[in-house]
This record gives structure tokens, sequence and C-alpha cells, in this order.
């Protein structure tokens, strides 16, 4: 579990006056589920396709399974699968034609092909449209032959690319526990999307990238920690007197609250029995209250906390 | 009007590319119509004639002189394959090669094979020239015989010779009315195959956009009745050929320097009628829904067949009988037809013109009645389909 | 591993409508066109047949009608006379269906509809006469006890001065030359399939590229198995539009026609080559590509005269060389050397500079496509 498979170091890429990477270094170990989450335009897309060889980046190192990664370690590619962004089929192929083709670019023995590509189709589930081509199918369905493409030939690191974006709820719970069956069959795995419940769900391990930087690495449970929230306790309130609100403030661990639409919020960071103290103050004044609910933070949260606001991309 | 809005919208796009067909058609139009001239008198036919005088003497020399006369001398290397080229590729019509010997013979009166001709294949050049060399060395052959010396043998055949018949012509009033210069008819002769081009280009690209399924389903589902956006359609696209039609005109106008006067008027309707049959054939071809690269193919063959097989490139009468009784069933050949007949390439009568008038408006008819049975089978037969799949689900 | 990328890049090639239409469709549709079109033109304004002329006696003339028999019982006859009356012979003449009237009034008089070959070689027919008659007034003034022997020798079969030497046993017609273009131009279109190769197999391209790229196939092995595959797809399209021109639109292509094959399969290779060092060299987007390519090959096309027959000719006039380089032209040339000459000294040429051409542009696509790693993609 300890072998590293991926280890960047350094990286720089710059487009002219852009740097897409500053300075990025990343080591996955083998068996994870790595998880790369940044927003759009934060140098995903731009790390895996230096590490693919396909880009040239201005200074840095990569190597995979402890070997420098070029454009002709063929040795080393035929360990990868490579699942993109954009969907990379032949309109001219079936489904059944498709993974054949890729497939056949890794597995010469055409005996043992078959059965990967059977494999491959039951594992995404399109065994009903083997004889279908790419147009026919819906835009779930053709990012699952899209997924089969990439895995048919068994490899031991997976790539995957936003692998989800537009796909419907089924499909990519689907597409989810597959990468998960994939770890289990020993695969290391490198994830990329801005979905933060998707990585939370299946990354064993995380970083977070901002602007080509890397700005947090870490299990879920290490990244939230990292954060100063570490618990929302919203509680319905008809009256909330200013001195009671002040009061709340006032307590230990409480860095902010919020009054508004007879909902109140305290934001608390660390500390126990919060919600407790909370009560008792309320209680003491005698005020009455309805549904009382805390959260504990997503990584939603610590992304927003990380890298400023969501909002970004829609400000660029 | 909002479907008519957003063919406008989409027509933007498909400008530039239907601009380069108009161009290039003006320019071609403007090369064909200062290349088309008839003269009333008869002049004698010019071949370009090269001569390889073998033989190099007066006498050869001066058949050389009288040749030249009647015809162009082209100078040509004499080379096996240069003449082979020269004469295919027409840079001359006719080697004639002066054999060595040939005063000699002449004198003898033994005239059999003194020149020698390189020759493709039996041309009217070579059955022509053949003619006359023959006619010369029997008239010398002739004078010699009558006791004469060699040169005033020659000197007499160059006279004799020198006669002329009396030519004709068969005053047809071929040339073209005076307000309707034959010139001016190549403009409007070529007008179809550009038409269809350009009509294609703008109106079949969008009508074949706003028909599209997912966009007529997404339309069927408005408020908008079918038979108002059908209407709508074909207003629009009645509107894009009239502006392209238009702008023809106006070109027309241009090129002929002058507002069009008395018999051209004839014209001007005949390319407006044969516009609205072209209308209707984008309408109809676009009701099927034909993919970008099919319509494409559509296109280059609509616009080269009816122009190939109905005379607009190649005068009819170099096309064969079978292949004009095929163009009768083509409305650009009922186009040329009146348009040959404006011009008076064929006689000219106002009956004729306007019974080619009424062949053109009865296919745009038959493709407008053609048109909605298509879109009453294929739409309707969709919600159709449905239906039963939706009964056969519920059972 | 090359078959298993040859099936594919056939198969993917064989269903890839474009490529059906483009090469397939459209030039079986374009050679109809050019049948319909220039199939009768050589017959009927160029190679020799008797003229159709109306004869109208409007005074009985014996000797010129024995003239007109003799020439119409001849193997060849110059001319078919048909004998009608004025109106008749005019009605004739405006429908187009006699090239003349000789109107036999004591002298011959010609009326024609319009000037051309066929109108001169009826007057000059007509002129005969009138020299003959010169010629005998001539021998009665001059040597009168000779006369006799001088008419009769005008009027008696001659041998013919001329011998002809007939250059070529292919096929004179110069419309044929559409023919060879239409093959040029299929093969041209070539260059499009040729153009995939590299859509294909570049990162930067294509999405399809970006993956074939992470594959542990080399590069070079790829794009030869896509090369080798183009090459198969073209010589199929070479094969059908020769096959159809020759068979069901029964052109001839001269005697050789078992050489036009390998000629146009060698010209649709050097298309392929030629877009696929377009598609290498040029780093631009597909559409780009496509925009290059289709004007250089139109362009080239036209030079080697698609649209207007005599545009090569008037090439060879003015720059000369450009004929010798312009891949369009070379084709098209090729085929009318194996028509038209009787030796294979400029056809085999025209095979070595096709076949150079085609090494270059495919040496040149393949050191522009090495595996490399791109700037931005």
């Amino acid at each position: 579990m300890e072998n590293t498979v991926v280890k960047i170091q350094d990286l720089v890429k710059r487009y002219g006056d852009l740097i897409a990477l500053d300075h990025f270094s990343l080591e996955i170990k083998e068996g994870e589920i790595f998880g790369l989450l940044g927003p759009n335009g934060s140098g995903k897309t731009t790390t895996i396709n230096c590490l693919l060889s396909l880009l040239s980046y201005d200074k840095g190192s990569i190597e995979i399974f402890g070997r420098e990664m070029t454009p002709v370690s063929y040795d080393i590619k035929k360990e990868i699968g490579i699942i993109m962004q954009n969907v990379a089929v032949f309109d001219e192929l079936t489904v059944y034609e498709n993974i054949d083709y890729f497939c056949g670019l890794y597995i010469k023995d055409k005996e043992k092909r078959k059965k990967c590509i059977d494999e491959a189709v039951k594992f995404v589930g399109l065994e009903d449209f083997v004889k279908f081509y790419p147009k026919k199918l819906s835009g779930g369905l053709l990012r699952r032959l899209n997924i089969a493409c990439g895995i048919a030939h068994k490899p031991k690191l997976i790539i995957l690319d936003e692998p989800t974006v537009a796909v419907d709820p089924q499909s990519r719970n689907r597409i989810l526990e597959g990468i998960q069956e994939l770890s289990r069959n020993g695969a290391t795995i490198i994830y990329t999307s801005h979905y933060m419940e998707e990585v939370e769900q299946i990354c064993t391990r995380i970083a977070i990238m901002d602007k080509g930087k890397k700005v947090a690495e870490g299990t879920k449970d290490e990244l939230k920690r990292m954060i100063k929230n570490t618990e929302t306790i919203t509680i319905e309130i008809l009256e909330l007197p200013d001195n009671v609100l002040r009061d709340i403030s006032g307590l230990d661990h409480v860095y902010d609250t919020n009054y508004s639409d007879g909902k109140l919020s305290v934001y608390c960071s660390g500390g126990k029995h919060n919600l407790l103290r909370i009560l008792d103050v309320l209680q003491k004044k005698e005020l009455g209250f309805g549904r009382v609910y805390t959260e504990l933070p997503t990584l939603n949260d610590v992304f927003l906390e990380i890298t400023g606001t969501a909002l970004r991309d829609k400000e660029e | 009007m909002q479907v008519f809005k957003a063919m406008f919208k989409i027509t933007k796009k498909r400008l530039p590319s239907a601009l380069a067909y108009i161009i290039v058609f003006i320019v071609i139009s403007v090369i064909a119509s200062s290349n088309a001239s008839k003269d009333s008198k008869f002049e004698m036919t010019k071949l370009k004639i090269c001569i390889f005088d073998e033989d190099d003497t007066s006498e050869s020399r001066e058949l050389s002189e009288l040749i030249a006369q009647n015809h162009d001398i082209v100078e040509i290397e004499n080379d096996r394959d240069v003449i082979i080229d020269s004469l295919y590729y027409k840079r001359a019509d006719y080697a004639l090669v002066i054999n060595e010997g040939y005063a000699e013979k002449l004198r003898a009166g033994d005239t059999a094979d003194i020149f020698a001709s390189y020759c493709l294949d039996e041309s009217f050049s070579t059955v022509y020239m053949g003619q006359f060399l023959d006619e010369y060395t029997n008239s010398v052959k002739a004078y010699l015989s009558m006791g004469m010396p060699i040169d005033e043998a020659l000197s007499c055949t160059e006279e004799a010779l020198s006669q002329e018949t009396d030519v004709s012509m068969l005053r047809n009033d071929k040339g073209g009315d005076a307000h309707y210069s034959v010139d001016f008819a190549a403009y409007f002769q070529y007008m179809p195959y550009i038409l269809i081009s350009a009509v294609f280009i703008i109106v079949c690209q969008v009508l074949v956009t706003m028909n599209r399924r997912d966009i007529r389903f997404r339309t069927n589902c408005s408020c908008i009745s079918s038979s108002k956006y059908t209407f709508q359609l074909f207003l629009g696209s009645g509107f894009f050929v009239l502006a392209v039609w238009l702008l023809f005109m106006a070109v027309g106008v241009m090129l002929n320097k002058e507002m069009y006067t008395g018999r051209a008027w004839y014209a001007v309707f005949n390319s407006l009628i044969f516009s609205a049959v072209v209308a209707a054939i984008a309408v109809f071809v676009s009701s099927f829904e034909p993919a970008d690269n099919i319509l494409n193919l559509i296109t280059q063959v609509l616009g080269l067949g009816l122009s190939f097989l109905c005379g607009v490139f190649i005068p009819r009468e170099i096309l064969s009988d079978k292949v004009l009784s095929v163009a009768r069933f083509l409305p650009a050949y009922w186009y040329i037809n009146a348009n040959e007949m404006i011009a008076d390439v064929i006689p000219f009568s106002s009956e004729g013109v306007i019974q080619c008038y009424l062949i053109q408006l009865g296919f745009a008819a038959a493709l407008i009645l053609l048109t909605l049975l298509v879109r009453k089978v294929r739409y309707s037969g969709a919600a159709i389909s449905t239906n039963v799949r939706k009964t056969a689900v519920s059972h | 591993m090359f078959l298993h990328l040859l099936k594919y890049e056939l198969k993917v090639g064989l269903r890839n409508k474009d490529l059906i239409i483009w090469l397939i469709l459209f030039p079986i549709v374009l050679g109809i066109f050019f049948k319909v079109a220039f199939g009768s033109i050589y017959e009927k304004t160029e190679k020799f047949s008797s003229i159709p002329v109306a004869v109208v006696e409007e005074k009985e003339n014996e000797a010129f009608r024995q003239v007109l028999e003799s020439i119409e019982n001849s193997d060849e006859p110059f001319l078919t006379a048909n004998f009608v009356d004025k109106e008749e012979a005019e009605k004739l003449l405006s429908d187009g269906d006699v090239e003349g009237i000789i109107t036999t009034d004591g002298e011959l008089s010609l009326t024609v509809k319009e000037k051309g070959l066929r109108e001169t070689m009826l007057k000059s027919f007509a002129e005969q006469y009138k020299i003959r008659e010169r010629i005998a007034m001539d021998a009665i003034n001059t040597a009168p006890e000779k006369a006799q022997e001088v008419i009769s020798s005008l009027t008696s079969e001659t041998v013919s001065s001329c011998r002809k030497i007939p250059l070529t046993q292919g096929n004179p017609d110069v419309y044929i030359q559409y023919f060879y273009n239409l093959i040029a131009m299929v093969a041209m279109f070539g260059c499009m399939t040729g153009m995939h190769i590299t859509m294909q197999n570049q990162a930067d391209l294509s999405a399809l590229g970006a993956r074939n790229n992470c594959s542990p196939v080399p590069k070079s092995k790829s794009v030869l198995a896509c090369l080798v595959g183009s090459f198969v797809l073209q010589t199929i399209c070479m094969v059908l539009c020769v096959t159809f021109l020759a068979f069901v639109l029964k052109t001839d292509f001269g005697d050789r026609l078992w050489l036009v094959y390998p000629t146009a399969v060698l010209g649709g290779i050097m298309g392929v080559t030629f877009g696929f060092m377009v598609g290498s060299l040029a780093c631009v987007g597909e559409k780009a590509k496509v925009a290059i390519l289709m004007t250089v090959t139109m362009s080239l096309c036209f030079c080697s005269g698609l649209m207007m027959g005599n545009m090569k000719a008037v090439i060879a006039e003015k720059i000369p060389w450009f004929n010798n380089i312009n891949p369009a032209a070379v084709i098209s040339d090729s085929f009318y050397c194996l028509n038209i000459y009787e030796d294979y000294d400029r056809f085999i040429t025209k095979l070595i500079t096709m076949a150079v051409t085609a090494a270059v542009f495919a040496a040149l696509g393949f050191l522009a496509s090495r595996r490399k790693k791109y700037a931005s993609i």
C-alpha cells in the first residue's frame, strides 16, 4: 500500500503569460482513490495532460511507477487507463467495436481481449447496447462507453478527468460505484471533479487546487479539520432579543452568529457540547424554540473557505 | 412574426458563402456575355495551320503564301509530341508537310502523295484542307497540260482559286431583339445554376434548421398554429428568394447599362417565375430534413444536373435528342426555351413564351402540393406512431 | 497490432458518410453530367461527318446533279443533298436540319445560317464550279487543241495529293479531358481522408487523438497503419470511379485501360499524402484545415481544366513549369499521355513525378507528426 505510483515535483506550466501550474507537487500511493478538486480553470486538466506527457511543461519532473514519464514510455502507458473530459470515441464504430479498438491498442491476444471487453461492457452496464452507434446513445450511456473504452484493458492506474459532467444521477451513481469497485480490484485512481459530493463520497485522499497551486491536501477528515468551522447550529426561534443574541455570540468557541427570518445560525469552531450550552442560554431566558439541527462541515465548506468563493468562475 | 424573424437571423450567418457564389456568377456572366457575338455578314473561317516545308523551293513557298492568305500560319516545333499536343489542344487545326521533291513531282504532273498531313482523327479541317490541296494540284496540272511554264501555271491557278461565290445569310432576325441582345441573353442563360446554388445555400439551410426534429417539436409545443408556422416559412423563403432575384436583376441593369426595355421584360418575368420554381424545390427538399452533407450533395446535383441537362452551360443543339426528351420534364428546360425565344435564337411568339411561363408555374404548383403532402405524412405520421406506441405501452 | 489498427481504420472509413458522398457518389453524378454535356460535342462539331445541304433547283442543272450523286455514292460522302423547293429549304435551314442551301440558277449560290467551318466548306464546294469553268475557259483560249483533254482530266477521279499520317491510336476527343480531370479531382479529394489521419493521431486536435496518444502504441506505427488504411480506401474509390467512367459511361480511355487503373490509384495515393502533409504541418483546427485543403484542391483542379477545359493549354503557354508540379494536372496529363502517345516515355515521367511527390509529402507529414508534446491542447 505504500508504493508511490505517481510523483509530480515542482511542475510549472505556462500558457504565454498565464501560469497554469505553479510549482505543483503531488504524490499518489498505490491503491488510493485520489481526488483532484478545484474550480474550473484551476489546472486540473492541465495536470492530467502533463502527467500523460501530452503537454510539454516548463519545469519539474513526473514519475509514474517510479520511472520518468515521456511520450515514448510505452511500458508505462500500457498500465494507464484514461477517461477524458470529452467523449473520445469513433462515431462510425459501434459500442463493441469502439471498446475493441481501444482495448486492442493494449492487448494483442484476441481471446484475452474478448474477455476483457465483455467484462468492461458488463461493468458499465451497456450489455443491451453493444450493437449501437454512439450517436444513438444518451449522454449518460455515452459517458459509460467512454469509461469502458478507458478501463477495458485493466490498467493499474486509472485517470478520470471529470467523467460525470452532464450525467444523470442514476448513471453517475453507477459510475462512482464502478470506480470504487475498480479500486477494490487493486487499481490506483486519479479522479478530477468539481462536484464536492462525489469526491467526498469516494476519494480516500484529496488535493484541492486553485490557480495552478495545491492549496490543501489530505483525507477528507484532515481537510475538514483544517478549517475554522466545525459545526453550524441552526435553531428556529420566533423572537430573539438582541441581548440574548449577544450572550450567545459571547459563548466560547462561537465565532459568528446570524439571526434572520426566525432562524438563528450559530457558527462554532472546535469545542464540545456547543449545542447544549446554546440551548442553556435560551432556556434561561425562557425563550421557546422550534426545530434545532446541527450541520457538520462538508468538503464544500472546506473548498469555499480555502479557495475564497465558489462563484469565482462566474466572475471570470 | 417570430418564425420570420428567426429565419432572418439564421440567414445572416449564411450570407458570406452565398455571396461567394453570387460574385463568381457575375464574373462568369460578364466573361460569357463578352464572348458571345454573332455577325450577320458571312466570313470564311480561318484555320490555324502549321506548315513544315521540306521541299523549300519557290513552288512550295508560293503554296505556303497562298495558304497564308486565307488562314493563320502558326509556328510549331517539328517534334512528334509537340505536334500531337498542338493538334489536341487546338493550338493548330492542321499540320501540313510539303514533302521533299514537291516541285519536281508537280512539274511532272505526278501529284500523288506530294503532301502529308499529321492528324489525330478525321476532322472537318483535314477534309477541308485535303479538298483544297487536291483542287490546287489539279488546277496546276491542268494549266501545265495546256503547255504553260510552271510559274505561269501557278499564277493562273492562284487567280482561278481566288474566285468567290456569293454567300447570303439567312436573315432570321438572328442576333437578337433590339431590346434583348444575344450578349445580354447569356446573362439570363446562366442564371438557373446560380439561382439554385444561392437559393439552396441560403433558404434550404435555414429551412432545414427550422424543420429539425427538436426545433420542430419545440415549436409544435408552442401556441403558434401549424398552418401559421408553415405560412411564415413560405413567406420567409419567398422573401429571401425575392431578395436574391432582385440583386441579380440589379446587376443585370448594370451589365445592360440601361433599364430593361421592351422584350427584356419577358426575360425578367421568366427569371422571376423560375425563382419561384427554385423556391418551391428548396421548400420541398428541406421538408425531408437532409443532413448538411447530403444537402450539399443535393445542391450540387440539382444545380449542375438541371444546368447540364437543360442546356444552361452548353447550347441545346449540341445535346443529344435523348437528353433533351428527358429535359422536357424539368423546369429549367422551359426557362431556357423561353429565354431562347426572347433572344430570337428560336422563333419568338408571345404565346410561346407565356406557355413556357405556365409550364414552369405548373412545376412550382406541383412541388408545393407535394410539399404539403410530405409534411402531412411525415409530421402527422410521427404523431400517429407515438400514439400507437403509447397505446401499446398502456396495454 | 498493425492489422488491428488497419482493420479499424478501414471500418471507420467505410462507414464515413462524407467519404461515400464526396468520393463515390459525387464523382458518379458529375461523371453522368459530363457525359450528357460533353459526350456528343466532339462527334457533332469536330469529327468529320457529311454535311447536310438543301439543293433548290431554280433551273435544271443536270451536270451538278450528277456531281452530287457521285459524291453521295463515294465511301465518305462530304455532303448529303436534299432536293427541295425554296420554302422547304429555308425551313430546313432555320430548324438546323441542313447547314446551307445551294441554289442552282445558272450560277450556284449559297445561303447559310451561321458562319463556321462547315459553311466555309460548302462555299469552297460551290466555288469549285467557277474555278473549273475558269480553267476550261483558259484552256480554250490558250490551247484549244488540248482543251478537251484538260477538261476531262479535271472531272476525272484523281488520286489524293495528301497522305494522312495518323499520330495516335487513342481517343482524339478533346472533351475527354473533363473525365481525366474528374478522376484527378477524386484523387485530390483523397486529401480529406489523409487529413483525418492527423486528426485521429494528434492530441491537440481531438479527444480521440489525445486518447490514442495515451496508448502504448508508437505513433509512427498508428500513423502508418492509418496511412495504409487511407490508401486502401482511396484505391477503392479510384477503382470505382474509373470503372464507372469506363464501363458504365463508356468513356474511351484509349486502348490501354489496364494502365489507367494503377495510374488513378497512384494519383489517389498522392492525394492522400497531400492531405496528410497539410494536416500535419498546418497548426490550425479541423475546419480551417478543411477550408485550406478544399481551396487548394479546387484551385489546382481549376488550373488543370476541371471547370474550363482549355485552362491547362493556357497555363502550358504562360507558365509551363506549373503543369509539371500541379498534382491535378500531372494526374490528368498521365491519362492523356496514356491515351495519345504510343511510347511510354512521357507517361513514365508523369508516374515518377507522382510517386516522388507522394513520397515527399508522406515524409514531410511523418516528420511533422512524430510523437511530440504539445504546447497547448
